[in-house]
């Protein structure tokens, strides 16, 4: 962001908690406005504290990149605090704190977006400075060479150290044939090596525009007042033709596929992830994405779950488990489960214990109470979550990338509530299949210096 | 249960604000003590819900030397099984009951304090409810050995894992160089937990989860009576006194030692070598206190703005992340800044850094740096405390440390009137180059 919320794991969790955490919205206290260049601008008002929250995101991610340029979103994210015409490199930051403002940008498979929280009479400077690097920014080469440093710093110490990091890669980029989500977002390492100024510069031109971006503002404003200042700030950004999006649907896949990686670990780990759909926006009355959410909640989503339940507590096969589905997404959905072994279990029982586990839910069902409780959960959800404004910014933004509208939290949540157990049965029984499965096995080998190294 | 889920159904919402103006957060109100335990609350109508947190004075500085780990994992069960004279409850019982009530009641151990922390709707059905759980949790948990021995198994396993990765075996050994013989000087390890009995645990309760050692921290939709009776809920089946306990040695300022006493190279075969470098520092509250925030604010604090981010990060490409904080507690806490870079950029990074650390100490920040950092602060004061959750790690930090009441409303007055000599002064006073702990962990190069 310049800590690019990490795909899987960091970027999965937190969407698919805001997708969870839907809400009934009021359109009095939401506001959607659409500039004239094309620019959406959605304010949420929420006068408990004398603060605001205003992020930019922009419709480009990782999703939109092509191979040998895979990194380049979130390379431009980090070059977006390198300077304008006005704003020399650094400088950009320097005055966000200077009002005492804090900010940060994150990159996604999905989209890449910026934002800034300050007190409310600050709104207006950062407006301005956030306009101004959407239409001129200017770095230099010499920047950009020491930028490219931090990035591979940056992936060394996400990704290359980290074994989780690496078999989440290895296991999308098995999962994927030709849909650009078998990238990582922060790019292979040979791609960030030789990348160049220009092919941040290109991604740039290509993407940073008012008709690709939606400006979120939520917290103490007065929304015609701040309608007033977005139209002045970015209103005069002229719009320009966004490159042809090509559809790149992932083809069926055709049985089990299966990778394993070897890093540096004491644990083994198994994840097994299957293609699934995802909820698509001409089509929100579709069930199946909401009982998969829900599915996900039963096996993984409070701490007598399913899963911890049976693989953790009574059979000891795993020490943690996983769960993940996010049916909010540009590109295509998994259904994930993770376990790390415990000790002296092997893959093949661990395996063994995932299916059985899922298996019952597919032969059985689920029980309503189970279900209940996550649905009554989700409902609590929706009073914790107006505890921030900048929460409150992200599930909206996460939506509107997605191609939804603020406007259908409402729906999703109402739809959430009434998802029978017979349906969650479903999913599970027609989803979780082994033609569109993926396997992925993290096979641990111990470090050269450990020894030597770990002190007692 | 089912039936609360049909009312949460939320209407429309009443907007109070949680701050009277920019500058002025709303009145922390002292309550009365209940059997020793201190309580404090902080009313926020605008949302239906109520946060709690009881911080028990029962953290791992109590750790006997030979068993790492004895206050954490007591803490770690208190919610893994239930029994008292009028409930039994296993540990799955008590998870449903709690996603049930659509609440969150989580528990943890820090180096002070064992923490329970509540989050739940205000309704007065569903908050009673959770408040009745959080007791037993509080005072009455089981220690089964069942349970206790699969607890040590997986975080065994944790810990094999973690040692395999650089970030975790450099704190380690950071905190024991700047710990020494202190108790926070010990982590846990497999073989300090493999021994720990449910007996043990069951003593370790008993002796330090007393009403007496614990302080109770409440944000949200509750009247003061309701909150006065919630702490008395809590705390009622605590014991009030118990044996004495021995009050812990003095935590030694880090010494003047040479270069190569305090340096530790560990070798480990990842791509980046991880630096260290700190010392023992301050209490929360010391009076200088605020300078050394301000200053630090300009050293390695102040996100992208830093001296050190300029060195290290803008000017030369080294690292992705690095910082300085200081950690203060109830008792002195540490000094501590870092970094990650490739192996071959190590030394060049370490110098840079101390280099950096050195001039700081040696003439504290320029005036523009400390305008800087002060307009930060103080413009920034209102994001501190713009919601429940922040309200409440602000009450909890006060009534923890012993400050005074109005700490939030003095704040920004604090910030304001500190100086660039007092900077200078008291980075002199607390921090020293030749008694900084340097820990470097990378390939050979």
């Amino acid at each position: 962001m310049r800590q690019s919320l990490q795909l899987l794991f960091f970027g999965f969790w937190l969407i698919s908690q805001l997708a969870l955490g839907a809400s009934t919205q009021s359109t009095e206290d939401t506001h959607e406005y659409l500039l004239s260049n094309g620019l959406k601008l959605i304010i949420k008002e929420d006068h408990r504290a004398p603060t605001v929250a205003h992020m930019v995101w922009y419709r480009a991610g990782s999703i939109d990149e092509f191979n040998g340029r895979t990194g380049v979103a979130h390379v431009l994210e980090h070059m977006m605090f390198k300077g304008t015409d006005e704003v020399k490199s650094g400088e950009f930051s320097r005055l966000v704190a200077a009002e005492g403002g804090r900010e940060n940008a994150f990159t996604s498979r999905d989209y890449t977006a910026f934002f800034q929280q300050v007190e409310k009479s600050k709104l207006s400077k950062v407006i301005q400075l956030e306009a101004d690097r959407m239409v001129n920014l200017n770095f230099d080469d010499a920047d950009f060479a020491k930028e490219i440093q931090v990035v591979m710093e940056e992936r060394r110490l996400r990704t290359e150290d980290n074994p989780d990091s690496l078999l989440n890669e290895s296991l999308m980029a098995t999962a994927f044939m030709s849909s650009p989500y078998r990238h990582p977002i922060i790019g292979w390492m040979n791609d960030l090596i030789n990348m160049k100024a220009n092919d941040a510069r290109q991604w740039y031109q290509n993407w940073y525009a008012p008709n690709n971006a939606t400006v979120i503002i939520t917290g103490d404003v007065d929304p015609d007042k701040t309608y007033q200042l977005v139209e002045k700030y970015y209103g005069g950004i002229r719009a320009h033709e966004l490159p042809v999006r090509k559809p790149q649907l992932e083809p069926d896949q055709k049985g089990v596929k299966q990778v394993h990686v070897k890093a540096p670990a004491d644990s083994a780990q198994l994840v097994m992830a299957w293609k699934v759909p995802r909820l698509q926006p001409d089509n929100i009355n579709n069930d199946e994405p909401y009982a998969l959410e829900l599915l996900a909640a039963v096996l993984d989503g409070y701490d007598n779950a399913r899963l911890n339940r049976t693989l953790v507590k009574q059979a000891r096969l795993a020490d943690n488990v996983e769960a993940q589905y996010d049916m909010i997404s540009r590109g295509p959905a998994l259904f994930i489960v993770g376990v790390d072994l415990a000790k002296g279990k092997t893959i093949a029982q661990a395996e063994t214990g995932i299916r059985q586990a899922l298996a019952e839910v597919a032969d059985k069902g689920v029980l309503d109470s189970e279900l209940k409780r996550i649905q009554t959960r989700l409902l609590a959800n929706q009073v914790y979550k107006r505890d921030s404004i900048f929460g409150q910014a992200m599930e909206i933004g996460g939506f509107e990338m997605a191609g939804f509208s603020w406007k259908d939290l409402n729906t999703v949540q109402e739809r959430m509530q009434k998802i029978t157990p017979a349906q969650v049965q479903a999913v599970a029984k027609k989803y979780l299949i082994d033609s569109t499965l993926t396997i992925a096995i993290l096979d641990p080998q111990a470090r050269q210096s450990a020894k030597a190294g770990v002190q007692k | 249960m089912k039936s609360y889920c049909q009312s949460f159904v939320l209407g429309a919402v009443i907007t109070i604000g949680l701050l009277t103006s920019a500058q002025a957060a709303l009145p922390i109100q002292q309550l009365d003590s209940y059997k020793g335990t201190k309580a404090y609350l902080v009313q926020t109508q605008s949302l239906p819900m109520l946060d709690i947190e009881i911080s028990i004075d029962a953290g791992s500085r109590y750790d006997p030397a030979s068993k790492a780990g004895l206050a954490s994992l007591t803490g770690e069960l208190l919610n893994k099984g239930i029994r008292s004279s009028t409930s039994n409850l296993t540990e799955a019982q008590i998870a449903d009951q709690i996603a049930d009530l659509g609440a969150d009641i989580s528990v943890g151990v820090t180096g002070e304090r064992a923490l329970i922390r509540i989050r739940c709707l205000s309704r007065p059905d569903v908050r009673d409810r959770a408040v009745q759980l959080a007791r037993l949790i509080l005072s009455s948990p089981s220690y089964e050995s069942t349970v206790l021995n699969r607890e040590k198994q997986r975080i065994s396993a944790g810990l094999l894992e973690a040692e395999t990765k650089p970030d975790f075996v450099l704190d380690r050994r950071f905190r024991k160089a700047v710990y020494g013989d202190y108790p926070l000087g010990n982590a846990m390890t497999v073989k300090s937990i493999a021994n720990l009995s449910t007996l043990e645990l069951k003593q370790f309760h008993q002796q330090f989860y007393r009403s007496d050692r614990v302080t109770v921290s409440m944000v949200g939709d509750v009247s003061q009576s309701e909150a006065q009776e919630i702490v008395k809920t809590l705390v009622q089946d605590l014991p009030q006194r118990g044996s004495v306990i021995p009050s812990l040695p003095e935590l030694a300022r880090s010494p003047v030692e040479n270069l190569s006493e305090r340096e530790i190279t560990i070798p480990f075969d990842s791509q980046q070598a991880h630096i260290v470098m700190g010392m023992t520092a301050i209490a929360r509250n010391n009076p200088d206190y605020f300078p050394l925030i301000v200053g630090n604010y300009a050293l390695g604090g102040g996100g992208f703005v830093s001296r050190l981010m300029n060195e290290v990060r803008e000017k030369r490409g080294l690292a992705y992340s690095v910082f300085s904080y200081f950690a203060p507690g109830q008792e002195t806490g540490i000094f501590q800044a870092g970094l990650q870079t490739k192996n071959d950029q190590a030394s060049m990074a370490l110098d840079v850094m101390t280099e950096t650390i050195a001039q700081f100490i040696a003439k504290g920040p320029t005036q523009s740096e400390l305008d800087a950092a002060k307009a930060n602060l103080i413009n920034g004061f209102p994001l501190r405390i713009d919601n429940n959750r922040k309200l409440l790690d602000n009450v909890s930090s006060i009534a923890w440390n012993g400050l005074p009441l109005n700490t939030l409303d003095t704040w920004t007055e604090q910030v304001n009137a500190v100086t660039r000599e007092q900077v200078e002064s008291a980075f002199k006073k607390y921090l020293a180059m030749d008694r900084m702990k340097i820990i470097v962990l990378g390939a050979k190069q």
